[in-house]
């Protein structure tokens, strides 16, 4: 198809401002899918993803649209991954793109995601239809938010659309405004292939699966294809469009979307933000802002059940067939075990994979405080990433130790501006700036990202009753005075509670961590001190008290059964605890780490 | 080894389900009213005796609990006994459990008559706050009027049973309870931590169990109150003057086997353990019909027969005999534990020290594998 009748757009949201239904709206008013086949979200294939309202993987869809003018265009919706922790996926998705929806939902207006994705589409030179959704929510305020919007992107309030996802009003409009004022792609047809990988997945049948936006030239089936950041060489076995099901048509042409089946049988050897070119003919440069999608979370799993150990290897090789950016490496944890040391993208990420290994694969799992990648400088001038606290060195040893900053973009209504910015003062934080956006403040903050993996969002919300949105992105590495805060049960180190902290904040988080210990340790046998420390002197101790009485309270001929039935059942909920020496601790325990200090929770 | 006694089962003990009400703590097989099928009850319990007798050896004790065994009402109760007699064994213990309202000085002359030697007395508390969370129905003064029949009418020994860790008492309740016992003076004491079971009304209601803590207190006290009284600790819920242990109850800690008659009856015999189901119509229907009462059969292996021999018999505060109990699974504990003072041993014996004993269900955890 000519060029200038395709354009290739995606949709911008804040999570739960309507981006997947307006996604099906479209379909559906295109005729891509009839009305039996409409399904709620269609474009997000896992229930995970649907149970959280999530989009996780990208795809694109390419529907057909017959305008006013009376012409067919070609339109192709690529689907944007809505979470900060996926922000690399977004920029290289708005990259594919010419044009962007910005959905905003017109009762609870702008949200720090929606300003974060419109600025990266800005900066991507997008064009953005802004777009007021759920009008016909008794709550809504379209003219406050309208203008706001335009305010935002230097538009006119009256070019801002209105409408309903949910009932359909407005959304042919929303076509329209694609057609008429999102420009068409502007490739060279007769140069050397260019095509942007903007995701990809693995199909246990077909391999390696790509999304591509060709920039230049033709790609076809049966093609020699080079992917050149990772010399990956394969054959374009098939090449198709999502319509939305997987449809092949042989070959995708400057300006158009669709996917490759590579026969790749990993995703390592194709990585998002790759660009394609052909083996026989080449083009000298690959396509800007490529970089490779780096773990920026790590924390130890274990399985609580040790057998489970080979089951939690083999759940974990097959979710990275499908997800090149969880990394893991075995892990041996003293209290724990044998487990493994795994690296996310963000805390979101964490979650998802967690809940999946233990939903999916039904694993028992116990989780160790995720912790950030410090980057350590020795005193005999090496320089080592340490992504768990077990691996830092001792202070002697210790030169600096630089730690990951991100800039925090914050959108707070006013009332809470205080408590928003005493939160990031607790957490290290370095103001920048702030400046109103509608009736709300925008509050701008570096912090240490140590500090936001813990519990900073739910802090965040908390303190805001709900209304704060928070988005972040990585500014690099900055020298901190860190110690390794240890945790002794009953005298003895237990690796999988150390963590690195900031030496101020040291004895606040040792006191408040063996305070959380104590509740969640049940009474043993004996008085089990729970002590905090650092480099071996103890900073805080609370002790978990003996047990004093512990009888079934009476037991006679006709109780004998139950009796032993109860010490039977007993048993096998003390399998659900990790010994730890002579104690035993239960899963909970792992995981008080990370509700952190009640001192400053309040 | 399956506990099986050649000269036959020496322990009977008969299920009497009839209450007034049921107690709000209890989750036993009771009946409430159905005062109607007594006799038929009657006839039922001594059809499936004689259906049984033949495991039978002398016996040795004989207890009738239940239920409210006294509703039963003196005939039946003396028709019982009376067919029981001719079993015991010279010098047999035979107990009978009453509530304290339900003892009158007729009942107290006919169960002497019919041979009872022993009525263990369901006081529960003396507080008229507490009797009211436990839902029973006894007044201030029935307790001792009853205590008063039974010495009047010549039964050799007095029991009397206790609740403490009842939702609402306070040290001071239960040294009221205690000066009561002192006062009393009764052979034997039963003084039981109340439970939240399933099923029960209390586990349901507004009551929670107080905290560990407090628990233990109350329990301290009560067994320092009675020791000073001069009870033996000589079970973990049990206590009795020198001599005055209640023997059937024994019978069950050291495993011996014991025959259960009734509805909803335990009995343990040559390694089997069945349970008579509940369902009063259908244990007397089935006994009417000649035929057996429904019943689930357990067949006890070694394993599970030495485990519960060390289960039983640590409660007690003599040593257990490791020869006669069966090996630890975890024998290494057994060091461990008399490290931390748990328990002591002796030239192969094990015996709970006093803390140990307050944490008897953990410790015998540590000694032995329950799975």
């Amino acid at each position: 198809m000519d060029q200038t009748h395709i354009r290739n757009f995606s949709i911008i949201a804040h999570i739960d401002h309507g981006k997947s239904t307006l996604a099906d709206r479209i379909l559906q008013l295109t005729g891509a899918v009839s009305e039996r086949e409409m399904r709620e979200q269609v474009l997000d294939s896992m229930d995970l993803e649907r149970e959280r309202g999530i989009t996780i993987k990208a795809q694109a869809v390419r529907v057909m649209y017959t305008a006013d003018d009376g012409q067919e265009y070609q339109l192709n919706l690529i689907d944007t991954p809505g979470h900060v922790d996926f922000s690399y996926e977004v920029s290289r998705s708005l990259a594919a793109c010419e044009g962007a929806l910005l959905v905003v939902d017109a009762s609870q207006g702008i949200e720090a995601q929606t300003l974060a994705n419109a600025y990266l589409a800005i900066e991507g030179d997008l064009e953005l239809v802004p777009v007021l959704n759920k009008i016909d929510l008794p709550a809504a305020d379209p003219d406050l938010h309208a203008r706001a919007l335009a305010d935002l992107i230097g538009d006119d309030p009256d070019h801002v659309l209105r409408i309903s996802a949910k009932t359909g009003q407005g959304v042919k409009d929303v076509l329209e405004a694609i057609v008429t004022r999102m420009p068409p792609p502007e490739g060279d047809r007769d140069a050397p292939l260019r095509a942007l990988v903007f995701d990809s997945v693995y199909d246990q049948y077909r391999g390696v699966v790509a999304f591509v936006r060709v920039v230049d030239g033709e790609l076809r089936t049966g093609q020699q294809v080079r992917a050149m950041a990772t010399a990956s060489n394969f054959t374009a076995e098939e090449v198709g469009v999502m319509s939305p099901a997987m449809t092949p048509i042989g070959h995708l042409s400057a300006g158009e979307s669709g996917y490759i089946v590579t026969g790749l049988k990993s995703l390592v050897d194709l990585r998002v933000g790759d660009t394609l070119t052909l083996a026989g003919a080449p083009a000298a440069e690959p396509l800007p802002g490529y970089r490779e999608a780096k773990p920026m979370v790590f924390c130890g799993l274990f399985p609580v059940d040790s057998d489970e150990y080979p089951d939690l290897r083999d759940a974990l090789e097959k979710l990275s067939l499908n997800d090149a950016s969880l990394v893991w490496e075995p892990e041996t944890s003293q209290a724990l075990g044998f487990g493994f040391r795994c690296g996310f993208l963000g805390l979101l990420h964490m979650d998802i994979i967690r809940e999946r290994l233990e939903r999916e694969y039904d694993l028992d799992l116990i989780t160790t405080t995720p912790n950030v990648e410090y980057e350590v400088a020795t005193t005999g001038g090496d320089v080592l990433e340490v992504r768990s606290p077990v691996d830092l060195p001792s202070p002697n040893h210790i030169e600096h130790i630089g730690e990951p900053y991100v800039r925090c973009t914050m959108l707070v209504p006013q009332d809470f501006v205080g408590a928003v910015m005493g939160l990031c003062q607790e957490r290290r934080g370095t103001f920048v700036t702030m400046m109103p956006i509608e009736n709300r403040q925008q509050v701008v903050y570096d912090m240490p990202l140590a500090e936001i993996v813990l519990d900073f969002y739910d802090q965040l919300k908390s303190r805001t009753r709900g209304y704060a949105s928070l988005d972040y992105e990585p500014i690099g590495l900055r020298q901190s005075p860190l110690v390794k805060l240890d945790i002794l049960l009953a005298g003895e180190p237990v690796d999988a509670l150390s963590m690195i902290v900031h030496r101020d904040s040291a004895y606040a988080r040792g006191k408040g961590l063996v305070e959380r210990l104590k509740e969640t340790i049940p009474r043993q046998m004996f008085e089990v001190p729970v002590q905090a420390a650092i480099g071996g002197k103890i900073i805080a101790r609370e002790t978990v008290k003996a047990k004093r009485k512990d009888v079934l309270a009476k037991c006679y001929g006709g109780d004998i059964s139950r009796k032993r039935k109860l010490l039977e059942k007993q048993k096998e909920g003390k399998k659900r605890m990790k010994h730890v020496g002579n104690v035993e601790v239960p899963q909970e325990a792992f995981l008080a780490v990370l509700q952190l200090d009640g001192s400053s929770s309040q | 080894m399956n506990g099986g006694d050649p000269a036959g089962v020496a322990h009977l003990y008969v299920h009497l389900p009839f209450c007034a009400s049921r107690c709000g703590y209890c989750a036993f097989v009771v009946e409430v009213g159905r005062e109607d099928a007594r006799d038929d009850y009657l006839g039922a319990v001594l059809a499936e005796l004689g259906r049984e007798r033949a495991v039978l050896g002398p016996l040795r004790t004989v207890y009738l609990g239940g239920g409210t065994p006294t509703l039963m009402g003196a005939e039946r109760l003396q028709a019982l006994l009376a067919a029981i007699r001719p079993l015991l064994a010279p010098g047999a213990e035979v107990t009978v459990e009453a509530n304290p309202e339900t003892v009158t000085r007729g009942l107290a002359g006919a169960l002497a008559a019919a041979g009872v030697t022993r009525v263990s007395l369901g006081a529960q508390s003396t507080r008229p706050h507490l009797l009211q969370v436990l839902d029973r129905r006894a007044m201030p003064g029935d307790a001792e009027r009853a205590a008063a029949a039974i010495r009047a009418a010549g039964i050799p020994q007095l029991s009397v049973d206790l609740m403490l860790a009842v939702p609402g008492q306070s040290g001071d309740d239960l040294a009221a309870d205690l000066a009561w016992v002192a006062a009393l003076g009764p052979d034997h004491v039963s003084w039981y931590e109340l439970e939240f079971k399933e099923g029960s009304a209390i586990a349901r209601g507004p009551h929670r169990p107080p905290g560990e803590d407090l628990a233990a207190d109350l329990y301290e006290q009560a067994i320092t109150g009675l020791e000073a009284l001069g009870y033996r600790w000589y079970e973990l819920a049990n206590f009795a003057l020198p001599g005055a242990e209640c023997r059937h109850s024994m019978a069950y800690w050291h495993a011996r086997d014991y025959l259960g008659l009734g509805v909803g009856a335990v009995s343990t015999i040559r390694g089997e353990r069945r349970r008579n189901a509940p369902g009063l119509e259908r244990y007397m229907a089935a006994l009417a019909q000649g035929a057996a009462p429904p019943r689930t059969h357990d067949a006890l292996d070694a394993d599970t027969l030495r485990r519960e021999r060390w289960m039983l018999a640590t409660r007690l505060d003599e040593p257990l005999d490791i020869a006669w109990a069966g090996r630890p699974d975890r024998p290494a504990a057994l060091d461990a534990l008399a490290a931390r003072g748990l328990v002591e041993r002796g030239e192969g014996t094990v015996r709970l020290t006093r803390r140990g004993r307050l944490l008897q269900n953990a410790v015998v955890q540590q000694i032995m594998d329950f799975a």
